[in-house]
């Protein structure tokens, strides 16, 4: 700061910070309020808040993990953050997704951040991308952002993002969670391991149960999608040692943080030296999503259908949900064999019989459907809505979860 | 030694996340666990006895990529399984 004895006869220039007349952001006596407690931090100043308000983070995905990041960067004054999600802010998300509240239920989570993220702090850019991250729009929109955080909910964008981030030469603050689980990292192929060097593939689809599907510790996603922000406000001020290299392991129910070591893979298929992965590819058929079957619809059976099947004796029914899941609602007759057992139990059925499968909604009895189609089995249906549909359509006694 | 087992195998520990298990080698380590937790080993090892891309197994915080790689009574070992939540 100038000192004013000192100044006071001649009107002082004002000072670069003010003005910008370095290159870096002005930020008025507002803002030297706000970062007060990060401007005495030697390791920040006035000169590393200048460089975080220069610099600009895309989140993609603003659920559990990009909510506390976006509020935690917003706040600490990141000049511009992007923000990629298309979803709609639902009751089961405000577990965790500390983004929204009450007022935010059935509006877009972008909106619903903007609104959110200007009034926690004015001073910085909000740029809401209502899309869904694709091979087609990715390049475009992370080319824009000196560091991308990846916070979405499934392995084909993971892919993406990744992919993405090493053609672009960018660094990935990486962060993923399940039930009490959760691991983080930061990948950068320039410095570093990339997500692939770690996991070449994805676990075959359907047999690994999403957090929709596992649940979730509301808290969770909070602790790692902070772990995801310290790293990158480090990134963004060159400060520390970040997480490139080593993966960070959470385990909330022992409370303990493990640490393995990653090394780049010279085999890499997208950040070694001899990559056969030069451009973004279709993510889905990558991770075997193939969009759901063509004929999905004609293995369909309604509530109602199959109460009448069910009533007749016709049917097996097997409930491929967690047994805490089955305590909470279950179908009466219905047998449970959760997901991940399916491929173990697959002695017990008989393949002669007209087997229906049902789940919470109707995705993972899809899936559980597709395993038993292509172990051989033909007389196969799938419960449309699952035993949400069945409370709605022909048991209301059935609770709703 | 201690195995440190990933929430999705979890259903075949009873939901112990650190188990014990012996081997002088990572494959027979697997094994044993496979007698101790019958079908863990399918998850992890597909047909051709190669390890599954989802899963990466490290011993004192190392990546081991051969199932043959030498262990001691007193190694850590880490079963890492890819998780997509968000």
């Amino acid at each position: 700061m100038a000192k004013r004895d000192k100044t006071s006869r001649t009107p002082a220039a004002p000072p670069a910070w003010a003005t910008g007349a370095d290159g870096l952001p002005a930020v008025s006596q507002e803002e030297l309020l706000r970062y007060g407690r990060h401007l005495i931090l030697p390791e920040v100043g006035l000169q590393g808040q200048r460089r975080l308000k220069a610099s600009s983070v895309l989140l993609v995905g603003a659920g559990g993990l990009g909510s506390p990041l976006a509020l935690y960067l917003a706040a600490a004054g990141v000049g511009r953050i992007g923000i990629v999600d298309f979803d709609r802010v639902e009751e089961s998300n405000l577990q965790r997704q500390v983004l929204y509240g009450a007022s935010s239920l059935g509006r877009a989570k972008i909106e619903a951040a903007e609104t959110r993220l200007a009034d926690l702090n004015p001073h910085v850019e909000i740029e809401a991308h209502e899309a869904r991250l694709t091979s087609a729009n990715a390049l475009d929109l992370l080319r824009r952002y000196d560091v991308v955080a990846d916070g979405t909910d499934n392995f084909p964008t993971r892919y993406l993002v990744n992919d993405a981030c090493v053609l672009l030469g960018k660094p990935n603050a990486y962060g993923s969670i399940f039930r009490f689980e959760g691991q983080a990292s930061v990948f950068d192929a320039r410095r570093g391991p990339c997500y692939r060097c770690l996991y070449p593939e994805p676990p075959p689809p359907g047999l690994v149960p999403s957090c929709a599907e596992g649940g979730v510790l509301g808290v969770l996603p909070g602790v790692i999608g902070l772990i995801q922000g310290v790293e990158i406000l480090k990134l963004l001020l060159d400060l520390g040692e970040t997480l490139i290299g080593r993966l960070l392991l959470f385990d909330a129910l022992a409370m303990r943080f493990r640490e393995v070591r990653l090394g780049k893979d010279p085999t890499c298929p997208i950040c070694s030296e001899q990559p056969t992965i030069r451009e973004l590819i279709d993510y889905e058929a990558f991770c075997g999503l193939t969009p759901a079957p063509a004929d999905a619809e004609s293995f369909e059976i309604g509530p109602r259908e199959l109460a009448a099947a069910l009533a007749r004796g016709e049917t097996t029914l097997i409930d491929v949900r967690e047994p805490h899941e089955h305590e909470i609602a279950h179908i009466e007759g219905a047998r449970l064999i959760p997901l991940g057992r399916l491929p173990e139990s697959l002695g017990e059925l008989d393949s002669s019989e007209q087997i229906v499968l049902h789940c919470h909604t109707g995705e993972r009895s899809m899936r559980a459907l597709e395993f038993l189609r292509q172990s051989g089995f033909r007389k196969l249906r799938n419960l449309r809505g699952g035993i949400d549909a069945w409370s709605r359509e022909v048991d209301p006694e059935v609770p709703r979860y | 030694m201690k195995v440190f087992v990933p929430t999705p195998l979890r259903s075949y520990t009873g939901q112990l996340a650190c188990v014990e298990a012996q081997g002088a080698t990572v494959g027979e380590l697997l094994a044993d666990l496979d007698r101790r937790y019958p079908g863990i080993r399918f998850r992890m090892i597909d047909e051709q006895d190669a390890i599954r891309p989802h899963i990466r197994f490290f011993v004192n915080a190392e990546q081991v990529r051969d199932l043959g790689a030498a262990l001691r009574p007193a190694d850590e070992v880490q079963i890492l399984q890819a998780l997509s939540g968000g």
